[in-house]
């Protein structure tokens, strides 16, 4: 397997992925989506709630703000060795909030949010949770715990988790006439007049729509549009809770312990 | 009735960019240029902010409003 790094930064990543097949990134793709775990918060105790939404309204916004995480002092809650409801500090973190709009109407956000743990933090401190009017007061206790994408989408830590094949274009100068039809019909301007010729100005953009395949009025095709059956380019746009290699790394551990698991199983099922 | 905190279909966060949104398309911006110097790329998440009306902000004008007929009835 070759990996070569095409972007990256605190949210995107985007790679070449060279030798490997289908199945493997789809799998490393779903885990991402549906396995790795990430911090949100899970319960929250209303103390005091005299705003024009409504409590559950509240929470669910609480929920869906993305919290920094850190995966390794904390467990998963039905990992925990606490085996406890409640959780304990190795498996749930404690958020308060403690808003009133004393002068006039105010927006509350989510840096306003007071963490036991400040390493475990909204991504952002400027999501709106809530707008109050004069008078008005919000008070809450949250509890954040890590948990799993197929549970809930607010414990996905990928906003995007896509791959697609390598393409391959071939402009076959025997055949093209050089009528520019598939440069302009190109949605993603993967082609360029150069020298009064088509050219491949940006090949890692093309999706292999084959709209310049059809639009070339030659006979055989001017152009051909492929792709490599074992190279991928990968997109990952995290959310902000883990960086996004981590998110990588994190699906191929999981990958690898689920397949040990199975076979464990395997053997048990044998003898 | 409030900005939505991530993209419906995406799950991307979007509400923390919805202040400076509203605030550059008062000044006259244009909406697609604002949305890409936001780094909001698919049109899922774009849809978020076109569409948005935040509701919450007529709404709250009773809440001032009655705040206020309080106070005057108080001060006479």
């Amino acid at each position: 397997m070759k990996i070569e790094v095409l972007e990256k930064n605190e949210t995107n990543l985007r790679l070449i992925i060279r030798e490997v097949d289908v199945p493997l990134m789809n799998a490393l793709r779903r885990i991402a989506l549906a396995e790795v775990p990430s911090m949100a918060i899970d319960e929250v105790v209303m103390i005091e709630n005299s705003s024009i939404l409504q409590d559950e309204i509240i929470a669910h916004r609480l929920g869906l703000t993305p919290l920094k995480t850190d995966l390794d002092s904390y467990n998963l809650p039905e990992e925990c060795s606490c085996k406890s409801e409640f959780g304990c500090n190795l498996c749930r973190v404690t958020l308060t909030l403690d808003a009133e709009a004393k002068e006039g109407t105010r927006t509350v956000y989510s840096g306003e949010l007071v963490s036991e743990n400040p390493e475990i933090v909204p991504v952002s401190d400027r999501v709106p949770i809530i707008k109050l009017a004069k008078g008005q007061k919000l008070k809450l206790e949250a509890y954040a715990r890590l948990g799993k994408g197929k549970a809930h989408a607010k414990w996905q830590p990928v906003s995007m988790c896509a791959y697609k094949y390598y393409p391959k274009i071939e402009i076959t100068s025997k055949n093209c006439e050089n009528c520019t039809k598939c440069v302009d019909i190109c949605p993603k301007k993967v082609l360029a007049i150069k020298d009064s010729k088509a050219e491949v100005r940006d090949l890692l953009a093309c999706n292999l729509c084959m709209d310049c395949v059809e639009a070339c009025p030659q006979e055989p095709k001017g152009i051909t549009v492929a792709w490599e059956k074992n190279a991928f380019i990968m997109n990952i746009e995290s959310t902000g809770a883990l960086p996004p290699e981590r998110v990588l790394q994190q699906a191929t551990k999981i990958l690898d312990k689920q397949l040990n698991e199975f076979e464990e199983q395997l053997k048990v099922e044998e003898t | 009735m409030i900005i939505p905190v991530r993209c419906f279909t995406c799950g991307k966060l979007i509400g923390d960019r919805w202040e400076e949104f509203a605030r550059r398309i008062k000044t006259g911006e244009n909406a697609s240029d604002v949305l890409d110097s936001l780094g909001i790329k698919r049109y899922c998440c774009r849809r978020m902010l076109l569409s948005n009306v935040e509701i919450i902000d007529e709404v709250l004008r009773f809440y001032e409003e009655a705040e206020k007929r309080k106070e005057a009835r108080n001060f006479y």
